[in-house]
């Protein structure tokens, strides 16, 4: 086994261990780590949610979960153990040596004060140099992430600013002290895809700056392979892969690091087939009686050996290692077909928006004067029987405000809604009935789209109540049975209630219920967006099954074109309420015509490692910060 | 300088629609007391008064007019402060109150504060002790002491140190024999004012007992909200940001977990204070203390009707006096309603 040193590593792990210790059971969070980071460098932690990405970041910082705690092992930050060193002594090092970036960046300020105060409050932690004032030093930082307007920003609260403001706050808090680790846990997953970009490379720029080595935690692969010089890859706590970012994710050796680049759709080049991986990690509780490879269970190549024994880290080439006694076999993992059925081919129209507007006025009040804000300007768009449409942009753009105006949450104040031939913009009583029948929506997050006091059998058959049909006890269970066997759950998943259930299954019974009555457009929003790669996949071939078996179309929003290029016929390109692109989706990804559009394209991470990714360029003159 | 035009806002915006709140109520007032069964004009007589000179008082009175038209007089010498006269104390309505809400207004502050001290030294306690065995006994006592009310304290209280250990006097405002200085009615603020030590002492004597009865009683629940305000604090990530940068405990929990949980804490006061007003009722009889209450209690049982308009109208005003206050409080503590 290789125990990778290098020569003054900034940060070691030997044998690292994390447990979980209960009263009466203890289990395995983290298991035999080894690694070691030197100066300048980034390593990229790669996983899916419960792999243990975070829990590494946690360890360091030794703010780990009640009950859980280091059992073997040292991690050793610039000579010194973390673990067994004095409380006081490790504080000393945080926010000066070590610095976080947070996945959240409207929450990783405090509400209550102003951006001023808080960084006044570090910089006097961490020291000035003498006769430096606060202030002059808070606008050099400021300066240094590029924000603009540094004195006026001072005196602003989180909430009046953009996530995408915050973070860059937040990054420049983390730089002031010239840290020599940074731990950044997934910094850019609540952004939008062009802020998305920007961050990364303005970490990176700061780390280069300082010589900074930082530890990158991301579910993206493809992310974390062009900003990363090594990744590792976590399975259930322990490394499956680690090697040179650019090496391992051209040739990954292990097949779940194969799997999970595989699970994810392309922005480039011919459209594939998904890798579905089955099931789900394994839970922390089974770790401690599972035998053999904590893979094999998902593992397409797994062969009986694998059940047996765990196995090793092996050499695979120059300083990357896998464990799996099959690393010959990953290359033959290939994605499958894409799904067959996609032509659907009608020329029937079920839903025409034809120059849409929705504009809010402020509220009246006797000190200022009511101004009007276009949410949705003057949009164009149909949809047509069984197909499906995405709508793409940053956050702000109007994508959200048009699929309220399609399912009649609001009423537009101009323009016309035809469904399925009948004129339903006025949005009455009568048009809401006309349009239950036919429109459902699925809404983002089923954590809180689910009444988390019924049981699932009673929310899938929710629209049963509204349309006063098969209403019986009965009726309504089996209903809830078939609709379970739909998405792939079991029939007693009924019994259950939504916090019985992972997040996929949480979204499984969302896309179920909008299902109950047999729409014939969906309109879903956002809703495999935080949900794991491997989930993400599972979840849009369940969409193409569906669409197949019922022939239903949708409006899909998304701001992660990748999915939309995989799943949508067509596309509407959204910037600042008005429709700036549309077209075939593979057209308009393969030759984007509006400067919007591209910069959009340029902000996604390429498929191939060796193309560079130069997201700046292309966005000049489409800013919306 | 932007939080002051914020706040004028507020001002000028609940001061306009205190307008017509205050309206209904007098309305309400007058027209609830109007149906009672109580005649004032024999009630303003002696008991063997002819039903002639009944009828010539109730003229005089004006009680044969409309009642739309009685609510228009009665109206209109509102606004020039006249209230009335009391039936039963044969005095000005305006006067009764005057001498009497100071004292109450007095309670009310001091009971305030106690309960602040001790609402806010309690949730921290709950809270610094949260996770471990201290914090089952602790919240077994914090519901002991929600569950008793405050005329229970009230009781304890005087019989403890009043009548047992004899350590502090539990009747009146003063004892007999002092001085008692008037400028605003407010007799702690007169005798500094005016130097007079000893009676500021013995008239904050007084207050101890009856104003630690109403503490006490109130403070368990701002110390549960507190308590559960921050630990709701502790979940967000600023906290946790906050740790990562090596800050310590203690300043975390002041200036970043306490800055956020007082404001759930805070709008809970305002509703305890108001209903402290009406609230101190018990404890003024308990102590026959010269308040509001007492007099109110008064003239229910005497169906001094002025009396009770009277009272009533300064409950609403005092109501909407420190709703205002508190919202003005919440949009300096809070910058998401002050600033966009």
């Amino acid at each position: 086994m290789a125990i990778l040193s290098a020569k003054n590593p900034i940060l070691s792990a030997q044998n690292l261990c994390v447990e979980s210790l209960g009263a009466k059971e203890s289990f395995p969070v983290l298991t035999d780590l080894n690694f070691s980071l030197e100066p300048g460098k980034i390593l990229g932690l790669v996983g899916e949610s419960g792999a243990g990405k975070s829990m590494i970041g946690r360890t360091i910082s030794q703010y780990l979960p009640k009950g859980f705690a280091v059992t073997k092992g040292t991690l050793a930050f610039d000579g010194e153990d973390l673990v067994s060193m004095l409380p006081e002594r490790r504080r000393s090092l945080l926010g000066r040596d070590i610095a976080f970036i947070p996945q959240e960046p409207l929450s990783g300020l405090n509400p209550v004060l102003t951006v001023g105060q808080q960084i006044k409050e570090h910089l006097l932690r961490i020291g000035l140099a003498p006769g430096e004032n606060w202030r002059e030093r808070a606008l050099k930082e400021f300066e240094a992430v590029h924000l603009p307007h540094g004195a006026a920003l001072l005196e602003k609260y989180p909430h009046q600013l953009s996530g995408g403001m915050c973070q860059r706050i937040l990054i420049a808090m983390a730089f002031a002290s010239r840290p020599r680790l940074l731990i950044a846990d997934e910094p850019t997953t609540a952004l939008d895809v062009t802020i998305q970009a920007r961050i990364v490379k303005l970490i990176a720029e700061m780390q280069k700056r300082d010589g900074t080595a930082v530890i990158f935690i991301t579910h993206d692969l493809r992310l974390a392979s062009q900003i990363s010089d090594e990744i590792m890859v976590l399975y259930a706590g322990r490394p499956a892969e680690r090697g040179p970012a650019k090496q391992l994710f051209s040739a990954p050796a292990h097949p779940y690091t194969r799997c999970l680049q595989l699970a994810n759709p392309t922005i480039s080049g011919p459209r594939r087939g998904l890798f579905i991986l089955p099931e789900r990690m394994p839970g922390l509780r089974v770790l401690k009686e599972l035998k053999g490879c904590r893979f094999a269970s998902r593992c397409p190549n797994a062969v009986e050996a694998c059940t047996e024994i765990e196995p090793p880290l092996a050499d695979i080439g120059p300083n990357h290692i896998a464990a799996c006694i099959r690393t010959e076999k990953t290359p033959q993992i290939v994605p499958p077909p894409l799904s067959p059925g996609r032509e659907i081919a009608s020329a029937k129209v079920h839903l025409n928006g034809e120059k849409l507007t929705k504009a809010y006025t402020t509220a009246w009040s006797p000190f200022a004067k009511r101004s009007a804000f276009k949410a949705v300007n003057s949009v164009d768009f149909t949809l047509g029987e069984g197909e499906f449409v995405g709508i793409v942009g940053e956050s702000g753009s109007g994508k959200s405000s048009l699929a309220r105006l399609v399912v009649g949450l609001d009423t537009p104040t101009d323009g016309r809604i035809t469904l399925a031939g009948r004129d339903v913009t006025s949005n009455g009583r009568s048009e809401k009935a006309y349009r239950r029948q036919y429109i459902q929506m699925v809404f983002q997050d089923p954590q809180s789209a689910l009444n988390p006091r019924r049981r699932i059998g009673s929310i899938v058959t929710q629209a049963n109540e509204a349309s006063g049909l098969h209403t019986g006890a009965r009726e309504r269970m089996d209903r809830a049975a078939e609709l379970l066997k739909e998405i792939g759950l079991p029939p007693d998943a009924a019994m259950r209630f939504p916090s019985q259930l992972s997040g996929g299954q949480k979204q499984r019974v969302n896309i179920a219920r909008a299902l109950c009555t047999l729409p014939r457009i969906l309109v879903a929003d956002e809703i495999v967006s935080g949900l794991d790669v491997s989930v993400q996949a599972q979840l849009l071939d369940l969409l193409l099954k569906l669409r197949d078996e019922h022939g239903f179309s949708m409006l899909f929003i998304s701001h992660d074109l990748s999915v939309v290029r995989y799943l949508c016929d067509r596309v509407l390109v959204m910037y600042r309420g008005k429709v700036v692109e549309s077209g075939e989706t593979e057209t308009v990804f393969a030759d984007p015509q509006h400067p919007y559009t591209r910069s959009l394209l340029a902000a996604v991470p390429p498929d191939d490692v060796n193309t560079e990714w130069s997201p700046v360029a292309a966005e000049a003159g489409y800013q919306i910060e | 300088m932007r939080m002051f035009a914020t706040i004028a806002k507020l001002l000028v915006k609940r001061v306009i629609t205190a307008i017509p709140i205050l309206l209904i109520v007098s309305a309400l007032l007058f027209c609830i007391l109007r149906i009672l069964p109580v005649d004032p004009a024999a009630m303003s007589l002696p008991p063997n008064a002819t039903v002639e000179e009944v009828e010539a008082m109730r003229k005089e009175m004006g009680l044969d007019r409309p009642v739309g038209e009685q609510y228009g007089i009665w109206l209109g010498k509102l606004m020039e402060g006249d209230i009335g006269r009391s039936i039963h104390f044969r005095q000005d309505v305006t006067s009764l109150i005057g001498s009497t809400l100071p004292a109450t207004i007095e309670l009310a502050v001091i009971a305030m504060m106690v309960a602040t001290v001790f609402g806010l030294a309690g949730g921290l306690f709950l809270f610094y002790v949260r996770g471990t065995r201290a914090e089952a006994v602790m919240d077994f006592f914090s519901i002991l002491l929600l569950s008793l009310p405050e005329f229970l304290w009230s009781l304890f209280l005087l019989l403890i140190f009043g009548v047992f250990f004899e350590v502090l006097p539990f009747t009146g405002r003063l004892s007999p024999g002092f001085e008692r200085p008037v400028i605003t009615g407010f007799l702690l603020l007169d005798s500094l004012i005016t130097g007079n030590l000893p009676t500021f002492f013995n008239a904050l004597e007084h207050m101890i007992l009856p104003c630690l009865a109403l503490g006490i009683a109130l403070s368990p629940s701002l110390m549960r909200v507190l308590r559960s305000s921050l630990l709701d604090a502790y979940q967000d990530d600023y906290i946790q940001q906050a740790r990562l940068r090596g800050l310590s405990e203690k300043r975390i929990l002041i200036r970043h977990g306490l800055k956020n949980a007082i404001l759930p804490t805070l709008s809970l006061m305002g509703v305890q204070f108001g209903f402290l007003f009406g609230g101190t009722l018990l404890v003024e009889i308990i102590y026959s203390y010269p308040g509001m209450g007492n007099l109110m209690v008064d003239a229910i049982r005497n169906a001094d009707l002025p009396i009770i308009q009277g009272a009533g109208l300064t409950y609403c005003v005092a109501v909407l006096v420190i709703s205002i206050v508190v919202d003005s409080l919440y949009l300096i503590l809070n910058p998401k309603l002050r600033v966009r």
